[in-house]
Order: structure tokens, then C-alpha cells, then sequence
């Protein structure tokens, strides 16, 4: 429950004005997005549908309308705008859509270290399923890079890396599929249950939650991989440029 | 009810308007001129000098009048000491800290000398409420623009100069989007629209979603360095190479050059060829001119104009967007003006971008618009604007963790959780950041924060959640609380390139003290426009090319000598210090020319009705 700061009466988590006086309600700690959006734990959403929302809240919220209100309702409206501008950020992406979901189902973080460092893959064991790949991309990425430092022509090693991307290319459109495919079996899922009202929710839900948490895994790797082979391939073409500068003479 | 206003604070030019009857209108002086020259002069005895005058200022006083200020605010004094070369004024600061200004023996933060421009804004709404018979004419609250590239020093240094001014900055908004306010106004306009803005010195470029009145930012970039002085600057460069040594590149000789090239510039954009032309000057030793083409001019700027691609680029990427499914191109800035410009921006779109408003005017149109949503509560429009750039903290090793990503919409937020490293310790330092680089040394320092208060406990123990605020201005503040105790830390910010609250109080105390001088110059400042006008308007009427015919039949014997002669006296006045002695021949003049006006009135209607025979007037 959630307490009107300006006439003291109750109001449900998800209301965002006072039922008894119709204030603007400041922003409880916790919530979902799917629920502050007034959608259904669905990972298929119409992006017009979710934008519409979206439209229509910024309308209700936004601090230029709370310009002349009292402080406690203009931070309020500031907290409600900021919380509806995450919400429909990560709601808007379907991917941090699967992670948000996951993380108020109440499951651990698909999220593996940044690759900020600049060192390779991020962190974290190889997910079994992409081993192999793994494996043979490593191969050649150090054979590429031997070469590299041996002065072999750019070109022939630009192209034996986009080879080398091939793989790892496919198996992240596969991956694509796979979470489309999941997303929509979790809709049908919720629907079923909904209409079933079960109780406890069907063990298959945790099921589904758990495989789309493998496959963000899986392609947050797959996403580490790729960038690696962007920098290598980046490396690769600035080399002649950089060569040239720096054989003429400082002035 | 006391006055809201929009302003256009700009490199160049600043511009103030309002809202009459849901209609945006800028204020303009009594020569129709809605453009202030954001030009600041400080005359021996302090008198602040503002506008045109603070121009003409320029060529006589150069080491006392300051400039594109704008280009300063919330920098460092190693962001501008390229710029700084070039410049008539002293610029100078501490590495690491705010530009200070030198004038004579005083000293200037860019935000104090926006405020004079801010004060000279709200004095002349001020005028145009009191001549319109408003009771309540102050203008205390409004709405600036900056360049929607700006971070949040610039922002902040913004605001401090409206508090300076006295204006209570109802909300900081990013001129592309104004701009685009104003377009909207009275058009069915609603799709893709992009902004570009290229001002005096700063460029912009906005990608927004137009749709059912809301005005939604979906991406923004540009460059805080690149403008039209860009343009002069090289342009000024090149006429030093040609006819000076060094030893006559004083600040008055490359003064009357810039004029002379900003000239040359503004011809280029009507004709395909023009001159360079300095007259011989106590200024300028020798005179000089210099045929320029308009290809050899494009040739010269061409790097620059090409410097506006990338954010264009970046920002449709950034949206998520191709070239053709923007609907229509809005250009705003002075600089658009250049043909080469439009072409480039055309080609970059594939299509021919709109100006039918006035691309100096539409941003401050678009504020006043904004200022009227704030108070009025009207809720047809709305803006739905982003940060332009990502803000973080550095971590371990300098690298930045990223915690509000470039193009959220505002207002955003954004938590962090930090843990101490040592038993018992009771603080901890953060450094916050905005940029798009991985080190915490590529991104631009934005304040340290030290956290107190922490309830002594082992390492590694206290669970203190900092919160990240950008407000709907785009301005940051940041709140902590440590969650095993639900004790709320103490912050204290020390911003990197901007102002602390006291320095902030301590010069709003100095400039209610520097009040009664200020009035007295804004007397004598209003006395030298009311004399110009009147010199203007004489000035037309015996530049006629009928005057001879008028004078033969209608003057008096000798009353064109008198009117000479008293005009001469005021010119030679008008700069002088005194006020009262320029108001008496600016009162001579009036009634010198009483006559004049009258005859040449009449010879007007006279003109007009000829040819028409009485039953049609």
C-alpha cells in the first residue's frame, strides 16, 4: 500500500494518483514495470500499444505540469516520470524486456561482466553450448594475430576473419529464434494460468524462465565474441594509416 | 502577476520573447531589432556596456569587451586556449578549474558576464511590458535555451548566470528542440523531424518523433566547438597571413579583420563573389581588400561544414534510423544560412530542408513557448527531451561504469551501490563523469562527491545506495543512503568546472552592490539608442532620392545647414559620458528636424495618393 502524502488515505501500489483526492502519489519503492505500464507479465508486446502508454503517462507525470504544485507532489512527479522513462526504455528492447522479467520472477542476473577492460571475451565460463565455437574462433583469432605482427597483407587476414565470423554469426541468429520462441511460450503459459488460476504457478513457467536466463547468457557471450573480432578487424584496417604517420618526420 | 519570458542566449546573438494570446512574439527594440549582440564591455569607471553598444565597443576598447562568451561556460581554461589566441580579452584559471575573465583589474567568471547580457534582456522585456501598459512589468522568471550537446557543467553554469541576472530559470532547454517547438506551433506537423543547428559556436543536431503535440527527443549529438566564429576565425587567419607580421596583430587590428570578414561572409551567402574590404583606420594602419569567390570560400570552411556529418550520422544510428525515414529537415542558427550548409545538410538527408522561419529567431520562440506550457499548465504540448551524453562514475583502474546511458529520456535516474574498503571507514569519494569513453581521463570531469556519515562497521558491510537524478533540465543531483541503517548521507559536491553555491551568493551579493552603477550606465545606454534612432531616421530622410526636389520647394533658407550642424554636435557626443548633454542634443536634433518630418510626411501621403482620385481614399 502506498499513503497519500497529502490527504493520508491508502492506495494500491500500482495507482499512480490518490483515489480519495486525486493527488499525484509519491513512488513506492518497489514495482514492476510491466505493472507501473498497466501490462501483463507478456514478453511479446505491441510497440504501439507500449508507446501509446507511455504517451499518455508523460502526459499525466511530467514536471512541466506540476510547475505551480506543492514540493512533495513536484518530486513525486519527477520520481514517476524518471521510473516511466525506465520502464519504457527497457520494456521498449526485448532483450532488457527478458531481463527485467527474469529479475522480478526473482531470478539471479543474466548480466556478465562488461567487456570495459578491453581484454578479450567478458568473464565467466564458456556456456557449454558455444565450446566448440569458442574454441576454434580462439584458434584462429591467435593465428590472425601472429600473422599480424609477422606483417602479413591486411586484406588476407580481413578476410579469413570474416570466415571466422561465419559461425558465431549463425549461432546468434539461432539465438534469436530460440529467445522469440521462448517469449512466446511464456505468453501462452501466463494466459493459460491465468484463465486456470493456478496455484502454485505451473513448475513449466520455471522452466521457460530458466532457459531464456541460458540463452542471455549465450548471447551476451556471443556478443563479447563478436566485439572481439570487431576490434581485431579494426586493428587490421587502422594498421596502414598508423604506419605511415609514423614514418614521417615530427615537425 | 509578474512576467515569463523565453531567452535565446546565444554565442553570437541573444533574443528574449514571450507568449500574447497563445501567439510567440520576439521583443524587439524601436528599430525592429530583435537581436542583442551578446557583447559585454566594462568601461574605466565599471560601467557595463551590453548589446550594441558593448559592440561598437569592440573597435575602440577591445581589451575591455568580451565576446562569444558562451563558448567558456562551464569550461576549463584547457578546453579554450585555442580559442583564447585569437581573443581581445584576458583569459585565464587554474588547470582544473572555472575560466576567469580578466578586464583591467577585474576578474570575471563566464556565468557573471552572461548575466549582463540575462540583465539586459529582462530589461528590455521589461521596457516593451512597460510600454504596452502592464501594472505588474518585472520580469523575474524564464526559460534559456543551450545547445542540446551541452553537459551538465554548461547547464549548471547556464542556470547560475539566470540566478545571477535575477531571473529564476524556470527550466534549461536544448535550442533544437525549442526550435522544433515553434515549428510545430502552427502546423499539422507531426512524423520524423530532424534539427540542425549550426549557431555561432556550437552544433546540434536532433532526431524527434512529433505525434498527437508530444515532442519526443529520440537522439541528439553535435559539437559544443563548432560554429560560425569557426568560420571567422579561419577566415581571419588567412587576411593575417597575408598582410600583417606579428607586431600588427594587436586586438584592434584583428577586430576591425573579423568585421571585415563577417561581412564578406553574410555577402557570400546572396552573391557568388565579394571583397574583404578594411578601410583605413587609426585601428587599421593600411587599408585592405581582397576579392574572395564564393567557391574559394567554401573550399576554406568546407573541413568545418564537414565536421557537422558525423553527429549526423551517429544520431540517426543513435535512433535507430535511415536518412529517408526522416520526414522533414528544420534548420536553425545563423550558419545555415551558407549555401554550402543547406547543400550539405540536403545531401546528408536527401531532401530540402525547411526555413521559413527565421533561423535566428525560432529558438527563442520556441522558449517563450516552453515558458508559457510552465505557467500556464496547458497541456496540448509537451516536450519529451534526452541527455545528451552518458554520465558515470570511475571505478577501479579509471574505467567509467556507466549508470544513465546517452539519449535517456529525462527527467532519468540511476543507482549504484558502494561498500567501504576499511574497517570503520566513515567516507567515500566518488567521481562522476559524462562521456561515451571507457577511462574516467577521456570523459569530462563533472564533480567529486565525498559521501559521509557512514555508521562504523567491518569493510565491506555498509550497502550505501547512491541515486542519480537528471532533472527535466538535464542538470544532475545525487542523493545516498545507506541501506542497513537507513541513514541518509551527507554529500558534499565539489563541481570541476563550475561554481559552488557560496561563490554563486557571494557575487549575487556583489552585483546588487555594483546595482547603483549599473542603473546609471542603462540610463546613459537608453539615452545613446534614443539618439541613434533620431540620427537614423534624420539621416534617411536626407538620403531621399528625391531631397533636393523636397528641399528646393519646401525647406527654409538655411534650416538644412542648422539640422547639419546640430546633427554633427550629437554625433559628437553620442559616445561621450554624459548623459544629460546627449539627451539636449538629441532634443536639438528632434526639434531641428520637426519641420522636416512634417513636410516630408505629407510629400509620403501626397505620393501615395497620387494617381487616385478622391472617392477611393
Amino acid at each position: 500500500m502506498l499513503e497519500c502524502r497529502n490527504c493520508g488515505a491508502g492506495a494500491p501500489v500500482d495507482e499512480h494518483f490518490c483515489p480519495q483526492c486525486s493527488r499525484i502519489l509519491a513512488l513506492g519503492r518497489h514495482g514492476d514495470y510491466f505493472t507501473f505500464l498497466g501490462l501483463p507479465r507478456k514478453l511479446l508486446i505491441h510497440p504501439q500499444d507500449l508507446e501509446r502508454r507511455f504517451r499518455e503517462l508523460s502526459r499525466k507525470f511530467h514536471p512541466d505540469y506540476f510547475y505551480n504544485a506543492t514540493s512533495a507532489e513536484r518530486l513525486a512527479s519527477l520520481e514517476r516520470s524518471s521510473y516511466l522513462n525506465d520502464a519504457y526504455r527497457v520494456l521498449k528492447n526485448p532483450v532488457s524486456r527478458i531481463e527485467h522479467l527474469l529479475a522480478i520472477e526473482g531470478l539471479p542476473s543474466a548480466r556478465t561482466e562488461e567487456p570495459s577492460t578491453g581484454s578479450g571475451p567478458g568473464a565467466g565460463k564458456v556456456p557449454p553450448s558455444l565450446l566448440e565455437e569458442v574454441f576454434a574462433l580462439n584458434e584462429e583469432l591467435d593465428e590472425i594475430r601472429e600473422l599480424r605482427e609477422a606483417d602479413e597483407e591486411s586484406e588476407k587476414l580481413l578476410a579469413r576473419l570474416a570466415n571466422a565470423r561465419k559461425p558465431i554469426d549463425a549461432k546468434r541468429d539461432e539465438h534469436e529464434r530460440q529467445l522469440q520462441e521462448l517469449s512466446a511460450r511464456w505468453d501462452r503459459e501466463l494466459a493459460r494460468s491465468e484463465v486456470e488460476a493456478e496455484h502454485p504457478p505451473a513448475p513449466e513457467k520455471g522452466a521457460i524462465l530458466e532457459a531464456l536466463r541460458e540463452r542471455l547468457l549465450e548471447r551476451n557471450y556471443i556478443n563479447n565474441l563478436l566485439a572481439t573480432i570487431e576490434r581485431e578487424a579494426s586493428e587490421l584496417q587502422g594498421r596502414g594509416t598508423s604506419r605511415e604517420a609514423s614514418v614521417s618526420p615530427k615537425p | 502577476m509578474s512576467k515569463v519570458v523565453g531567452i535565446d542566449l546565444g554565442t553570437t546573438n541573444s533574443l528574449v520573447a514571450y507568449v500574447d494570446n497563445g501567439r510567440p512574439i520576439v521583443m524587439r527594440d524601436d528599430d525592429g531589432d530583435a537581436l542583442v549582440p551578446s557583447v559585454v564591455s566594462v568601461g574605466e569607471d565599471d560601467t557595463i556596456y551590453v548589446g550594441r553598444e558593448g559592440q561598437r565597443r569592440l573597435l575602440t576598447e577591445p581589451a575591455r569587451s568580451v565576446y562569444s562568451v558562451k563558448r567558456f561556460m562551464g569550461r576549463g581554461i584547457e578546453d579554450v586556449e585555442h580559442d583564447a589566441a585569437l581573443l581581445p580579452f584576458r583569459v585565464s584559471g587554474d588547470p582544473g578549474g572555472v575560466v576567469r575573465i580578466g578586464i583591467a583589474d577585474r576578474e570575471f567568471t563566464p556565468p557573471e558576464i552572461s548575466a549582463f547580457i540575462l540583465r539586459e534582456l529582462k530589461h528590455r522585456a521589461e521596457e516593451h511590458f512597460r510600454e504596452r501598459g502592464e501594472f505588474d512589468f518585472e520580469v523575474d522568471r524564464a526559460v534559456i535555451t543551450v545547445p542540446a550537446y551541452f553537459n551538465d557543467a554548461q547547464r549548471t553554469a547556464t542556470r547560475d548566470a539566470g540566478r545571477l541576472a535575477g531571473l529564476e530559470v524556470l527550466r534549461i532547454i536544448n535550442e533544437p528542440t525549442a526550435a522544433s517547438l515553434a515549428y510545430g506551433l502552427d502546423k499539422r506537423n507531426r512524423g520524423t523531424i530532424a534539427v540542425y543547428d549550426l549557431g555561432g559556436g556550437t552544433f546540434d543536431i536532433s532526431i524527434l518523433k512529433v505525434e498527437d503535440g508530444i515532442f519526443q527527443v529520440l537522439s541528439t549529438n553535435g559539437d559544443t566547438h563548432l560554429g560560425g566564429d569557426d568560420i571567422d576565425r579561419l577566415l581571419v587567419e588567412q587576411v593575417l597571413a597575408e598582410i600583417a607580421g606579428p607586431k600588427e596583430q594587436d586586438a584592434a587590428t584583428v577586430e576591425a579583420i573579423r568585421r571585415a570578414v563577417i561581412q564578406a561572409k553574410w555577402d557570400l551567402s546572396d552573391i557568388d563573389e565579394t571583397e574583404i574590404r578594411i578601410e583605413a583606420s587609426p585601428a587599421a594602419r593600411t587599408g585592405y581588400r581582397r576579392p574572395i569567390t564564393r567557391a574559394q570560400f567554401e573550399a576554406l570552411i568546407r573541413p568545418l561544414v564537414d565536421r557537422t556529418q558525423e553527429p549526423c550520422r551517429q544520431a540517426l544510428a543513435d535512433a535507430g534510423l535511415q536518412p529517408s525515414d526522416i520526414d522533414e529537415v528544420v534548420l536553425v542558427g545563423g550558419s545555415t544560412r551558407i549555401p554550402l550548409v543547406r547543400r550539405v545538410v540536403e545531401d546528408l538527408f536527401g531532401r530540402k530542408p525547411h526555413s521559413e522561419l527565421n533561423p535566428d529567431e525560432v529558438v527563442a520562440l520556441g522558449a517563450a513557448v516552453q515558458a508559457d506550457i510552465l505557467v500556464s499548465g496547458r497541456r496540448e504540448m509537451l516536450l519529451l527531451d534526452v541527455t545528451p551524453l552518458s554520465l558515470g562514475i570511475e571505478t577501479m583502474g579509471g574505467v567509467v561504469s556507466k549508470i544513465i546511458l546517452r539519449n535517456s529520456t529525462i527527467p532519468a535516474s540511476g543507482r549504484e551501490m558502494f561498500t567501504t574498503g576499511v574497517d570503520n571507514q566513515t567516507g567515500v569519494d566518488i567521481h562522476v563523469l559524462q562521456g561515451e569513453r571507457e577511462l574516467a581521463a577521456d570523459c569530462r570531469s563533472l564533480s567529486h562527491l565525498h559521501l559521509g556519515g557512514i555508521p562504523p562497521m567491518p569493510a565491506g558491510l555498509p550497502r550505501i545506495e547512491v541515486r542519480f537524478q537528471i532533472d527535466a533540465n538535464g542538470i544532475l543531483s545525487v542523493a545516498a543512503r545507506e541501506l542497513r541503517t537507513g541513514i541518509e548521507q551527507t554529500i558534499e559536491v565539489k563541481p570541476s568546472y563550475g561554481l559552488t553555491d557560496e561563490e554563486v551568493e557571494r557575487m549575487l551579493i556583489e552585483s546588487f552592490e555594483h546595482a547603483e552603477a549599473d542603473f546609471e550606465a542603462r540610463l546613459l545606454i537608453d539615452a545613446r539608442n534614443e539618439a541613434e534612432s533620431v540620427i537614423h531616421a534624420t539621416e534617411k530622410v536626407l538620403r531621399r532620392p528625391d531631397f533636393a526636389a523636397l528641399a528646393a520647394e519646401q525647406l527654409e533658407l538655411g534650416e538644412r545647414e542648422r539640422i547639419d550642424a546640430v546633427l554633427v554636435e550629437l554625433k559628437a557626443v553620442i559616445t561621450g559620458p554624459d548623459r544629460a548633454v546627449i539627451q539636449e542634443k538629441t532634443h536639438a536634433l528632434n526639434h531641428a528636424t520637426q519641420h522636416l518630418a512634417e513636410v516630408t510626411m505629407n510629400r509620403t501621403v501626397r505620393e501615395a495618393l497620387a494617381g487616385r482620385n478622391v472617392k477611393d481614399v
